[in-house]
């Protein structure tokens, strides 16, 4: 560019390359960080700044406990709201980093007499840390590869689905956070491997120690850093700064991890975390062999090595046995086989398996989630290969492994999603710039280089790169539909469309919650299926019987059996766990489909699964052909349990549709079997307005007969 | 129980500070000729409306009377007032007063507008409210049952005077009357005439009971927080916390959704209510401690905002609710100045339903940070705290709570409170200056921070960088200029060409020729600083000096072409020939100079 053209143009462009560098990566960072941060808020511009789901209800409720009660009454917490009548140490069972990140977030902003509400904290954290994430993405990735891949990865996960589902505002989970721990520990765990700086692992371990006080699924990260380091013994690229890096990480990072309670010593007793003790322990030996062959001759060093390696070998073996046999070291926990083994938790824990987020994820939710990423992972894994780094390795192993995770469990797609948009950076950018090149701007130099033996580059230059233009439109137009239509309705409140197309508003879950704040006892127990026990305990504040928090399968199998027994029966176990109300949630008014008779299995399964349930069986709930019927097909059994007759008190007599009898229920599209009947033992208290939540008071025994 | 307690403290309270000033007398002359009371019980509230014909009958002229309350009600009086009807309807004072020997009644001195002489006589209309007098019974009732209340009160007119003749009027909710005193009763439709009763004795008691059906909503606010947050930058946000409880018979036995929807039953359930706003109130909502309630309108009207308020769930009997509404308003509507010294003029308690019963109230004003010499005045007494500090967005020493609590209020207490305080105007700059200060700060420690190195130790390969980049910058400078020379000479050529003035060219050419050796010195200084940092770019500068020089040459040759085409040494055919060769070779070298600048 000639200095007097240059004097003509416009600002931007006059000054030096440098700087026109630095301001176009502002530029698109602060662009994808802001995007991240306001795709997430569908929600809260379509209902309200609320928050959804069910988890989060609990996070929220123990966040605003902290705040108002301080750091050390959350830690010796002791929730007597939930698990009745066993209660629940919350500070030692839960990982306190969300909490205690909008905790510390809410008192620096209230220090400034910035007087943000803490319900606006929590609701806005996810989309907060999207965009912080965006921001680490792009460092990763640039450590990495280049400056521009990065750039391209930063886009990418502003906007990926796979993210987005969980951490819109509102979606106040762990997830929110942990993802920019991981991604923050990998960045620093990068430069600690780069450097080999002691500084940089021990950076690495603090941000290790934030992601396991934030989320468990640290336990993947921990696995994935020896994994790492082993892959490069292997590849005979172990050298100094690995041993700095690993060693510092490790050792800081176990210590660390241990200060939080729920952690405590499993990451020297349980199974999951052995793999970076061995890894530990391999690296000192081998620092050691290669420090003893530097010193020592070829033959007496082959003598001494196998000498050491044998009886190593047998003392690790033998200690290991007597860990195992006296019970130092956990043994295999389901939720680690359910990971090996998709069909293992299904096949054995009805609990794990009823988690919808716990089922193997279908084809169909990889591209749902990920779009042009599903294919563009393979370049970027192409272009890693291709110039191997160790910190390439360690992202290819990253890949590797969460793509494996992530066809195990649903809800593992969230590890995969970064991983996926850092690759896909490479890939894309890497073709990008191998393209851009070839495109001839000028038409003075088209002329001249005719000659060359590449006949038409620059068409095919202008094709590719048109068609990744497209690619990567039709991935934004792709994520915003997916966030706005898939990721973005609170389930507190649902939302239909009218006759006239107008919007309608089944608002009765907090109408439930709310008439039970207000108009029952403070001490009251709410028994219902464990799915709303958080919301439960956060709206109403009432003490429930079973939460989301499925530690005690007996306690929960209990509260299953009471709903699939006969009345008698169920009043037996509800005065057993002194019960005063029952919730249920019932969708054939409305057409709700996740209501609790099509849950109903489940509670007779896990019902059935423990010893005192052995009279529940599954199959008398069915029909003589195997099928799950509410209509007068229906089998007896079901068709006088309590939660059948909970559900369809009275709703015999009422008319749901145009043309239909009455009683007719539109989830399951038939008419209810068992219509005239009275309760014996239960009155209801209260049924919202769409009969969507029915609240049933358990009555006191009778007087003694005259 | 226990409410009523609080409420005889309070009243007590009120009571005792109220005596040392308002001591007086009765003054038994007087005598009630005629009296005529209406009891309106067609709402949740008791509404008394007695019309007295005083009489002198002493000898001395008056100027007060003395206002008994039933010992029976006297615990639910909510509201007292007194209207004259000589001269259109004037308010009169009410002030509490006590009476020596009758230390357990409650007794208030109306002041009358003209001194009433012996023998003289007057009509006064006295209006009096009083909240949960009509008690439910039975105190439970199932959803499909209608809400029976009983009302107790004195069959007569409790006076310190004697009263000539009465007559009574209850008007009830509706005409279905399970009970009454038989006492001189005339039942009309759905209302009783009692009476009249002649020549009734000072502090006559005698037992009037009613029970019959209401089913209008008994809905108590049982306690509210008014916050009233005042900006002097044109706004005033206004928040109402709301505890609000259906104190009529509480629902026995189940709530049935079904039957509540065919609208056959639950007749004394709230549903929902109005609650009118200031016409000017923006920005409305209505919330509670989980988030927006769905389930309301908002109707503007001119004079008013209509509020529509629908609870999460009907209200049944003894079933209470939480929830709160905020709005704003302009500030010039209710904001008044002179100079430092602010007034403002809003209401103590609005409206809430029609016919509504406010058990508590506390008033939280908040003024603008620096306001002075607060100064609360309020129609009716009420309970002042003391002031609080609050601090919210870009406080620094904290805005100033005024606090007033007052008990049992009803409509007639939507009344007009005065708050005057002094506030600085230049206070108003306060915050955005708090503002620009610090983000000043902030761009400063940037700025602070990006231009100076605090690293310890030095990085040659960047310190080269940055200093190679500040040469360029320069050179790039000086050529810019040396061009532009070439420019000129062609230009002081061209202007020879057709002046023909040759001792001007000489001039103009020297001028020129001394800039172009400047420049070309200071690109040689700059290059020898150059080769300092990398050699490859002084050879690249040096080249530049070199086609420099052969533009020089070129521009040299074209001169003395000019010159002998205008001594007449030349044809002018030749001339244009040899120029535009001349020409097309300083067009070579200049886009070769500019091939390698930008290479540079």
């Amino acid at each position: 560019m000639s200095s007097a053209v240059r004097g003509k143009l416009p600002w931007p462009l006059r000054m030096s390359y440098d700087k026109q560098d630095t301001l176009l990566k502002l530029f698109v960072l602060s662009i994808a960080a802001v995007l991240s941060f306001s795709t997430r808020l569908f929600s809260v511009l379509r209902f309200e700044s609320v928050i959804h789901e069910f988890d989060p209800y609990f996070n929220y409720r123990t966040t605003r406990f902290l705040t108002e009660e301080g750091f050390y009454s959350f830690h010796n917490w002791f929730d007597d709201r939930a698990w009745y009548p066993l209660g629940r140490i919350i500070g030692g069972t839960i990982y306190p980093g969300l909490m205690v990140t909008s905790a510390t977030l809410y008192h620096v902003l209230h220090f400034f007499n910035i007087t943000i509400d803490i319900r606006n904290v929590c609701v806005f954290l996810a989309p907060l840390f999207s965009s912080l994430t965006t921001l680490v993405t792009y460092h990763l990735t640039k450590e990495l590869k280049d400056v521009s891949s990065g750039l391209v990865a930063a886009a990418m996960i502003a906007a990926v689905p796979g993210y987005i589902s969980r951490s819109v505002a509102g979606s106040y989970d762990n997830e929110g956070i942990a993802i920019f721990c991981m991604l923050l520990t990998y960045l620093l765990w990068i430069k600690a491997v780069k450097t080999g700086s002691l500084f940089w692992g021990a950076m690495c371990a603090l941000a290790y120690f934030y992601m396991v006080s934030s989320w468990g699924g640290y336990v993947f990260l921990i696995n994935l850093i020896p994994l790492h380091v082993l892959a490069l013994m292997a590849t005979g690229r172990f050298s100094h700064r690995i041993y700095v890096a690993y060693s510092a990480v490790y050792s800081l990072g176990t210590l660390l991890s241990m200060q939080i309670s729920f952690v405590g010593f499993q990451p020297v007793q349980s199974s999951e975390h052995m793999a970076a003790l061995g890894v530990f322990g391999l690296c000192q030996i081998h620092s050691f062999i290669d420090y003893l062959r530097a010193k020592l001759s070829k033959e007496y060093f082959e003598i001494l090595f196998r000498t050491m390696a044998l009886f190593a070998g047998t003392a690790i073996t033998g200690v290991g046995a007597v860990l195992m046999a006296s019970g130092k070291i956990a043994p295999w926990t389901g939720r680690f086989y359910s990971l090996l083994d998709p069909s293992y938790a299904k096949n054995n824990i009805p609990i794990i398996a009823s988690v919808s987020e716990h089922q193997p994820t279908t084809w169909s939710s990889f591209y749902f989630d990920l779009q042009m990423l599903v294919f563009m992972f393979p370049v970027g894994l192409y272009y890693c290969f291709c110039r191997l780094t160790d910190a390439n390795i360690f992202i290819i192993i990253y890949g590797i492994t969460s793509i494996y995770f992530a066809g195990v469990m649903v809800r593992l797609m969230l590890v995969l999603a970064p991983v996926m948009c850092i690759l896909s950076g490479i890939g894309v950018s890497g073709i990008l710039s191998t393209y851009m090149k070839n495109l001839d701007i000028s038409k003075v130099q088209k002329k001249t280089k005719k000659a060359e033996n590449y006949p038409i580059k620059n068409e095919v230059a202008s094709v590719v790169i048109m068609m990744m233009s497209l690619f990567l439109i039709t991935y934004t137009f792709h994520c915003t539909w997916v966030t706005s239509e898939a990721y973005s309705s609170p389930s507190i409140v649902l939302s239909a469309r009218g006759g006239d197309g107008s919007r309608i508003i089944f608002d009765d879950f907090r109408e439930a919650y709310y008439w039970l704040r207000h108009n029952t006892p403070e001490d009251a127990k709410v028994m219902s299926w464990w799915d709303y026990g958080y919301q439960i305990t956060a709206m109403a504040n009432r003490t429930i019987l079973v939460d989301n928090n499925t530690w005690n399968n007996t306690h929960i199998s209990r509260v299953g059996q009471a709903m699939a027994s006969s009345e008698e029966h169920a009043y037996e176990i509800m005065r057993e766990l002194d019960v005063n109300y029952v919730l249920v949630i019932f969708g054939g008014l409305t057409g709700y489909s996740s209501d609790d008779i099509n849950k109903f299995l489940w509670m007779v399964r896990i019902g059935g699964s423990t010893e005192k349930g052995e009279h529940i069986k599954e199959h008398d709930y069915y029909t003589p052909a195997g099928e799950f019927r509410v209509d007068r097909e229906g089998s007896p059994t079901l068709l006088n349990c309590l939660m059948y007759k909970m559900c369809y008190y009275r709703f015999g007599s009422v008319y749901t549709e145009g043309g239909k009898p009455t009683g007719y229920d539109r989830v399951r599209n038939a008419e209810i079997g068992n219509k005239d009947f009275e309760l014996d033992v239960l009155e209801e208290a209260y049924t919202t307005e769409h009969w969507l939540v029915r609240i049933y008071k358990v009555k006191d025994l009778e007087n003694r007969g005259i | 129980m226990n409410r009523v307690a609080y409420e005889l403290v309070v009243f007590g309270a009120l009571l005792a500070s109220c005596c040392t000033a308002n001591q007086g007398a009765i003054g038994g002359d007087l005598v009630n000729s005629a009296v005529n009371r209406q009891i309106d019980l067609t709402s949740q509230l008791a509404k008394f409306t007695t019309t007295i014909t005083l009489e002198n009958a002493g000898k001395t002229a008056t100027t007060s009377f003395v206002l008994a309350i039933d010992p029976t009600l006297r615990d639910r009086l909510s509201f007292i007032g007194a209207t004259t009807k000589d001269d259109d309807a004037e308010k009169l004072s009410v002030t509490q007063t006590t009476v020596p020997g009758r230390t357990t009644d409650v007794l208030f001195r109306v002041d009358l507008r003209k001194a009433l002489g012996a023998g003289q006589s007057t009509t006064v209309t006295v209006d009096e409210s009083y909240t949960h007098a009509q008690t439910p019974f039975p105190a439970q009732i199932t959803q499909a049952e209608d809400q029976l209340v009983l009302f107790k009160g004195n069959l007569h007119f409790y006076s310190p005077y004697k009263t000539v003749s009465e007559t009574t009027t209850v008007k009830l909710a509706s005409n279905k009357i399970e009970s009454h005193t038989k006492t001189k009763a005339k039942v009309e439709d759905s209302s009783i005439v009692y009476g009249p009763f002649e020549n009734v004795e000072p502090f006559s008691q005698e037992k009037l009971q009613v029970h019959y059906e209401n089913n209008t909503p008994f809905l108590a606010v049982t306690s509210l927080l008014r916050v009233i947050e005042v900006s002097h930058w044109g706004n005033i946000a206004v928040e109402e916390t709301y505890d609000v409880r259906h104190s009529g018979a509480r629902l026995k036995g189940s709530f049935s959704r079904y039957d509540y929807q065919r609208q056959l039953d639950g007749r004394s359930s709230v549903k929902s209510f109005k609650t009118i706003l200031p016409a000017a109130a923006r920005d409305v909502y209505y919330r509670d401690e989980i988030g927006n309630i769905s389930t309301s309108n908002l109707n503007e009207q001119d004079d008013a905002v209509e509020l529509e308020l629908r609870p999460r769930f009907p209200l049944f009997g003894g079933w209470k609710t939480h929830y709160y509404i905020g709005y704003n308003l302009p500030s010039y509507e209710y904001l008044y100045n002179s100079g430092d010294d602010y007034a403002l003029h809003m209401r103590f308690v609005d409206h809430v339903y029609d016919d509504q019963v406010i058990d508590d109230i506390t008033v939280k004003v908040i003024l603008p940070e620096g306001s002075k010499n607060v100064d609360l005045s309020v129609p009716f007494p009420v309970d002042r705290h003391p002031d609080e500090l609050h601090f919210t967005y870009l406080d620094t020493f904290g805005r100033p709570v005024v606090i007033a609590h007052k008990s049992n209020l009803v409509e007639q207490h939507i009344q007009e409170f005065t708050l005057k305080y002094s506030f600085q105007k230049l206070l108003l700059l306060q915050e955005p200056l708090l503002v620009v200060f610090a983000f000043y700060i902030l761009f400063f420690t940037v700025i602070v921070y990006v231009r100076l190195d605090f690293a310890i130790s030095k990085d040659e390969a960047s310190e080269s960088r940055m200093r190679m980049q500040g040469l360029l910058d320069q050179l790039q400078a000086s050529q810019d200029k040396r061009t532009s020379l070439y420019q000129r000479y062609e230009d002081a050529i061209a202007k020879f060409k057709s002046t023909k003035d040759l001792a001007g060219f000489t001039g103009s050419r020297k001028k020129i020729d001394a800039e172009h050796k400047d420049l070309t010195t200071a690109i040689k200084e700059l290059q020898g600083k150059l080769k300092l940092e990398s050699t490859d770019m002084a050879e690249k500068v040096g080249e530049l000096q070199k086609l420099d020089v052969n533009l020089k040459e070129q521009i040299v040759l074209s001169i003395t072409l000019a010159e002998k085409v205008v001594a007449g040494k030349m044809g002018k055919q030749q001339y244009v020939d040899n120029e535009k060769v001349y020409s097309a070779k300083r067009e070579d070298i200049m886009g070769k100079t500019e091939t390698l600048l930008s290479s540079l």
